[in-house]
């Protein structure tokens, strides 16, 4: 091993942009240790117990900056260092970025040849013939578009599988490739924990679940929400689960859906037999015996999935926050809700948030209604008008069809808000706001007038109006997550950490004679 | 606002508030110095007539000591450089021939400490509230391990800090200030950030020394001690705090922090809280844990007593 030191005298770099190069100077390919750091004497000894003091490290002083590369070999150190002087000057500089554009994918891939993945995003009857041109030159695909029918899919996945490459989606919102987040995906960690999931927001959940464990992600492959369906039969979830398993970094998949129908559910198991590696599996609403017969990790809700996948890549249980419920806070909202106030009303952006969210409301109640509900009896008659506990996904088909992601566009959300926060037999209002990439810049902000105004409401008719409210994101992603909390926390909100959480607090808030 | 000098077109801004300190050096005293460092939201200036430093930051940043708010977002686009010169005259700050900053619609901040309580019960239900919430969202990294080390440096820093603090603080509890002073210097400089996070923990460590009334308040010499050793251990920006923190001289957020816990309700406490968890990467997560640290210390040896049995 080599170790290569650059002393930069009297330099200063605020404490957030220190950690965040650190981090990012640490997920260099081939880079085993990377420091940075003042050189006081304390950070000397330090450097000296961990064997790699040298002498320009001596002769460091307390404020100078020292970058430190330990690798196999002098060119990676070389390589890593200049990567991390261009970081250091990033940090400094205001520059812009530039961008080119190419016409067609043929002249993007011959004028950026080390590109290997393709991001589609246009409108679903052209999506296919890009697609295809994509797979012919090579490239991996994730295909954002939606409304490209099940035989594309199809076509396209087995051209995918035959050639060894990815073909994520149709309507595929969330991936991180090579760390690289794409679409609706949340700044995490670098690990070895790799997701393949047949969901957006439920992938969005593990990693971030995974990140505030400890943790770090290898590769987040989305495979598209049909994929699991029979017609599809699940080819990309299965090549998924293929490349993580030869891929050396993951030493942890998890796997996150609905629950596939039944001849795929078969197929996936007998590929989690396969597996050298331990897999957790999270299919929402899924059966613990087929997964555990399989040899998997069965895990009924979200955060136990992440908690298992840290702990099977190695954490130490005993210094993790597991975030337990806060009992003595369900008594407190359970006594000032009225016997009518009975009701939950989930509003959600996320789907699998609010499928969790409902699965979770199932166990207890048994007039629980959606938009998703698989069960045709339990689907809302009228997706405007609410019954019993409802939970509603903001961005299905019914309402953005014409309009934005609620992610992107809350609109629509805010006002069934204040609509449901006028039904007095409602006692909670459960809500998911996402952080991340693509979404929207301060989904708490937007909605904080709301708040207030329907708490304000509450209080002028004499009841008390409960409202959660779960944030998804990292501290690492651009919306400021602390920001985000404190403001829901200001209008009177009650956070909730997870997703896991958010549900089981709104059930428990409501249940009546316990 | 433009401001003609000399031919040269110079910027103008308006401090919003300003330390006391500050607005007198610039108001009675002469103060010249060059740029020291700058960062996007703070630069800091090195007075030469005193040798310390003194902070213009943005609106978004609190008062502290030797630090003046100034009406902008960011410094970025002031293109000021390290190692321009700065001085003062006229109710003005210069800045190199960039920018001037005018205090004369600025209000003084003045820093007080509160007084340590006679009755504790709030103080201590505050407490153990600030160590729930502190166990939920600090920062790890520094006085608070992670965790996931993703480093064999990591690793031994975490170790080193831990084991430090706990001489610290056991030497405190069993009142051997000698032996806690050995301890505590070995904490200085030592840890990630750019104000290293023992550093940070003694900012917050030194802020309970100063509430008077308090086992701790008799024992100020403590921090000056320390404070004498940290000026070649630890860099610049870092002994400042320190030096300041040694005098009972902190952050806004801080004492508004110690106020709460003294006699506010959870809200305000989380909200509070939450201002100090938000300062740098984890130092606002250490300097919480010094003061933590601070108040148990003084739980435990008592409070208003006229204790004389430590080796001070």
């Amino acid at each position: 091993m080599i170790v290569q030191v650059i002393v930069k005298a009297n330099t200063y770099f605020d404490s957030v942009s220190l950690m965040s190069l650190s981090t990012k100077a640490n997920q260099i390919d081939g880079v085993e240790q990377a420091i940075i750091a003042m050189g006081t004497e304390m950070n000397k000894e330090v450097i000296s117990n961990v064997g790699l003091m040298t002498v320009e490290i001596e002769e460091a002083k307390t404020s100078d900056l020292m970058i430190i590369v330990k690798a196999e070999n002098e060119r990676i150190c070389a390589n890593a260092l200049e990567e991390i002087e261009e970081l250091l000057t990033k940090k400094n500089t205001t520059k812009g970025t530039s961008e080119a554009r190419y016409s067609t994918i043929k002249s993007a891939a011959e004028n950026i040849p080390e590109a290997n993945l393709v991001v589609i995003a246009v409108n679903g009857a052209y999506a296919p013939r890009e697609a295809k041109k994509a797979l012919e030159n090579n490239l991996h695909v994730m295909m954002f578009s939606d409304n490209v029918s099940v035989e594309d899919e199809i076509e396209l996945k087995q051209l995918a599988h035959e050639k060894g490459l990815l073909m994520m989606g149709p309507d595929c919102g969330t991936a991180i490739i090579g760390n690289v987040a794409l679409c609706f995906a949340n700044a995490v960690r670098k690990g070895n924990i790799g997701i393949v999931g047949a969901s957006g927001t439920g992938s969005q959940e593990i990693s971030v679940r995974i990140h505030e464990f400890g943790g770090g992600i290898t590769q987040l492959i989305g495979t598209g929400g049909r994929d699991l369906s029979k017609e599809v039969g699940g080819i990309m979830m299965l090549d998924g689960i293929k490349a993580l398993e030869e891929d050396e970094a993951t030493k942890v998949i998890v796997l996150v859906s609905k629950p596939p129908a039944p001849s795929v559910e078969e197929k996936v198991l007998a590929q989690i037999q396969l597996c050298t590696k331990p897999v957790v599996v999270w299919f929402v609403g899924g059966d613990e015996e087929k997964v555990t017969k399989a040899g998997g990790h069965f895990a009924k809700m979200s955060k136990e999935a992440a908690l298992k996948a840290v702990l099977l890549a190695g954490a130490d249980e005993s210094k993790l926050n597991k975030r337990a419920l806060n009992l003595p806070l369900i008594e407190e909202v359970r006594a000032k809700l009225t016997s009518e106030q009975k009701y939950i009303r989930g509003l959600f952006s996320g789907g699998t948030l609010c499928d969790e969210a409902m699965h979770i409301a199932m166990e207890k109640f048994s007039d629980v209604y959606s938009n998703i509900q698989r069960e045709p009896e339990y689907r809302l008659k009228d997706v405007k008008v609410s019954q019993g506990h409802t939970f509603i996904d903001f961005g299905d088909d019914q309402f953005t069809q014409g309009k934005p992601h609620p992610m992107i566009d809350p609109s629509t959300r805010i006002e069934r808000f204040i609509q449901e926060a006028k039904d007095p037999s409602v006692g909670v209002i459960l809500m998911d706001f996402v952080l991340g990439f693509g979404a929207h810049e301060d989904p708490v902000g937007v909605m904080l007038p709301a708040i207030i105004e329907a708490k304000q409401l509450a209080e002028s008719e004499g009841r008390h109006l409960e409202i959660i409210g779960y944030i998804l994101g990292t501290e690492l992603d651009s919306q400021n997550i602390e920001g985000q909390v404190n403001k829901l926390i200001a209008a009177g909100a009650t956070h909730a950490s997870s997703s896991q959480n958010a549900g089981l607090l709104a059930r428990e808030f409501v249940v009546k004679g316990e | 606002m433009n401001l003609q000098n000399r031919g040269e077109t110079r910027d103008m801004i308006y401090a919003k508030s300003g330390n006391n300190d500050f607005i007198q050096r610039i108001t009675r005293s002469k103060l010249n110095g060059f740029i020291h460092s700058t960062f996007k939201h703070t630069l800091n200036i090195q007075c030469l007539e005193d040798g310390e430093l003194y902070t213009i930051a943005c609106k978004e940043i609190d008062n502290g000591p030797n630090t003046l708010i100034v009406d902008a977002a960011s410094i970025k686009e002031w293109n000021v450089q390290v190692n321009d010169k700065v001085c003062t005259g006229n109710n003005h700050i210069s800045l190199g021939n960039k920018l001037t900053i005018t205090i004369e619609r600025a209000n003084c901040w003045e820093g007080i400490l509160p007084t340590y309580p006679t009755d504790i019960f709030v103080l201590k239900k505050n407490v153990e509230q600030m160590k729930r919430h502190i166990e939920t969202y600090g920062t790890g990294g520094g006085i608070k391990s992670k965790s996931f080390c993703e480093s064999p440096f990591e690793l031994e820093m975490s170790k080193m800090l831990h084991e430090r603090t706990n001489l610290v603080l056991n030497e405190l509890l069993n009142k051997q200030i000698q032996r806690a002073l050995k301890h505590a210097v070995s904490l200085i400089g030592l840890g990630p950030g750019l104000t290293p996070s023992g550093d940070d923990f003694l900012v917050g460590l030194f802020t309970t020394f100063h509430l008077n009334g308090s086992y701790l308040s008799q024992h100020k010499e403590f921090c000056k001690e320390i404070e004498k050793v940290a000026k070649t251990a630890t860099n610049d920006i870092s002994y400042m705090a320190l030096k300041k923190a040694s005098d009972g001289k902190v952050r806004e957020s801080i004492i508004t922090l110690i106020e709460v816990l003294l006699t506010g309700e959870k809200e305000e406490l989380i909200l509070s809280l939450n201002n100090v968890l938000n300062i740098g990467s984890s130092s606002g997560t250490d300097i919480a844990l010094g003061i933590l640290a601070g108040l148990e210390i003084n739980f435990k040896n008592g409070g208003l007593l006229n204790d004389c049995s430590s080796n001070s």
